[in-house]
């Protein structure tokens, strides 16, 4: 087995791939497999590819209906988990007519109390790069979907207010899934009308306070 | 039918502690999940607690999906299937009175920039691909990713010797790979 530890060939590397994901590896083996997933991007890249081959096989399973056991002990045990406050506008603006006569335990939608003013769906042309925004009162709640910043860059938010061409920044996105913005008071008023933008700069932001890089994604705030 | 771009919502949804996605998401997907615990662990209450501990897994890690890369069901059969041999082989370790590390949570793979290319490259699909191997290995193939057989267990099952197992397991991968890259 010794023959398969790193510093092989293209093809051992990914016969150690598949052996990985097929979950063959002695214990000793997957654990050296395993750092070179979290440390080789070359690696790791491989056996996402078998991750994704193999799972194909998983169509021959037919359903099998879990006991109603099942799921009444996970509701029970992530009732007490804190709900975000992005609750109401995801379930408000998250998803489609359609999706939502699709999904049955959507059905009560508690959202209409107190929910977001605005909201917002940016996505970059070619669906790459994609946020939701909403904003309660001087809160703007950003929601990554897809993508992220290029390699060695930053995403920068922008306002651009329906009666001013400059954009203002919101703040350059934090490297998390969701970004919680508090508005200065001056900025939450010109909301309204304005759209946001999303672009791509330097890390750290735009050094001049205004876009540098290119505007990857934007869409216009509308009331929800 | 739940879509592609429905699951991945709910994901996304429940990456925000929503439970109204959290149980959609379960009737969306629960079926297969436990089919793949199933398959692997062969005892219906065993499989249903790792279910329940799959499901649990989501919930805590749903926030992760995105970074994977991977298509939802991918996602989601990969972690159960995990969870189900990491119980499968503390299982074996126990009856075996061995014990041993607890593999667990295996690190999430993510792809390199060339692996979108190689992934639109293959157009041949692997279960296409495993009607082209001798009946065996492709049963091999098919006990290693759906029961979560070791080299050990293939080898028994079809009354081989361990390093012949390993040698047919490996040529069928290979071939596997030439296949669905044609």
């Amino acid at each position: 087995m010794s023959a398969d530890l790193p510093e092989m060939p293209d093809d051992d590397d990914e016969l150690l791939a598949a052996e990985y994901v097929l979950r063959l590896l002695s214990a000793d083996l997957e654990g050296v497999a395993a750092r070179r997933v979290a440390e080789d991007p070359e690696f790791a890249a491989r056996v996402h590819h078998w991750e994704s081959r193999l799972a194909d096989l998983a169509e021959e399973l037919d359903e099998v209906k879990p006991s109603p056991r099942v799921r009444r002990a996970l509701m029970a045990s992530v009732s007490g988990a804190p709900e975000s406050r992005a609750r109401r506008w995801w379930l408000a603006a998250g998803l489609g007519a359609a999706t939502l006569a699709a999904l049955a335990y959507v059905a009560p939608l508690p959202f209409l109390t107190g929910g977001p003013d605005l909201g917002a769906e940016l996505a970059s042309a070619d669906g790459a790069l994609r946020f939701e925004a909403q904003v309660s009162g001087e809160n703007l709640v950003l929601a990554r979907l897809e993508g992220g910043p290029r390699e060695g860059r930053a995403l920068e938010l922008w306002l651009i207010a329906e009666d001013d061409p400059a954009p203002v920044s919101l703040g350059v996105l934090p490297d998390a899934d969701m970004a919680e913005i508090t508005l200065a008071p001056a900025v939450a008023a010109r909301l309204a009308g304005g759209t946001l933008a999303v672009s791509d700069e330097p890390p750290g932001g735009s050094p001049t306070g205004a876009p540098t890089g290119e505007v990857l994604a934007a869409a216009p705030l509308v009331e929800l | 039918m739940t879509t592609r771009s429905d699951i991945e919502a709910l994901i996304a949804r429940v990456a925000l502690r929503d439970r109204g996605a959290f149980g959609a998401l379960y009737d969306a997907t629960s079926g297969k999940l436990l089919a793949i615990c199933l398959s692997v662990l062969k005892d219906r209450e065993e499989a249903e607690d790792t279910l329940q501990e799959v499901f649990l897994r989501i919930w805590n890690k749903a926030d992760r999906y995105a970074v994977t890369g991977h298509s939802p069901m991918t996602w989601l059969i990969t972690l159960a299937r995990n969870i189900a041999i990491d119980r499968l082989r503390a299982r074996q370790r126990a009856q075996n009175g061995q014990d041993g590390t607890e593999t667990d949570t295996l690190p999430d793979s993510r792809p390199g920039p060339e692996a979108s290319t190689i992934a639109a490259s293959e157009s041949q699909r692997i279960v296409n691909c495993l009607d082209e191997l001798p009946d065996q290995r492709a049963r091999a193939v098919r006990g290693a990713y759906l029961e979560g057989d070791s080299y050990a267990d293939l080898a028994a099952r079809f009354e081989v010797p361990l390093n012949t197992m390993r040698t047919w397991l490996r040529r069928s991968l290979q071939s596997l790979r030439e296949c669905m890259s044609r």
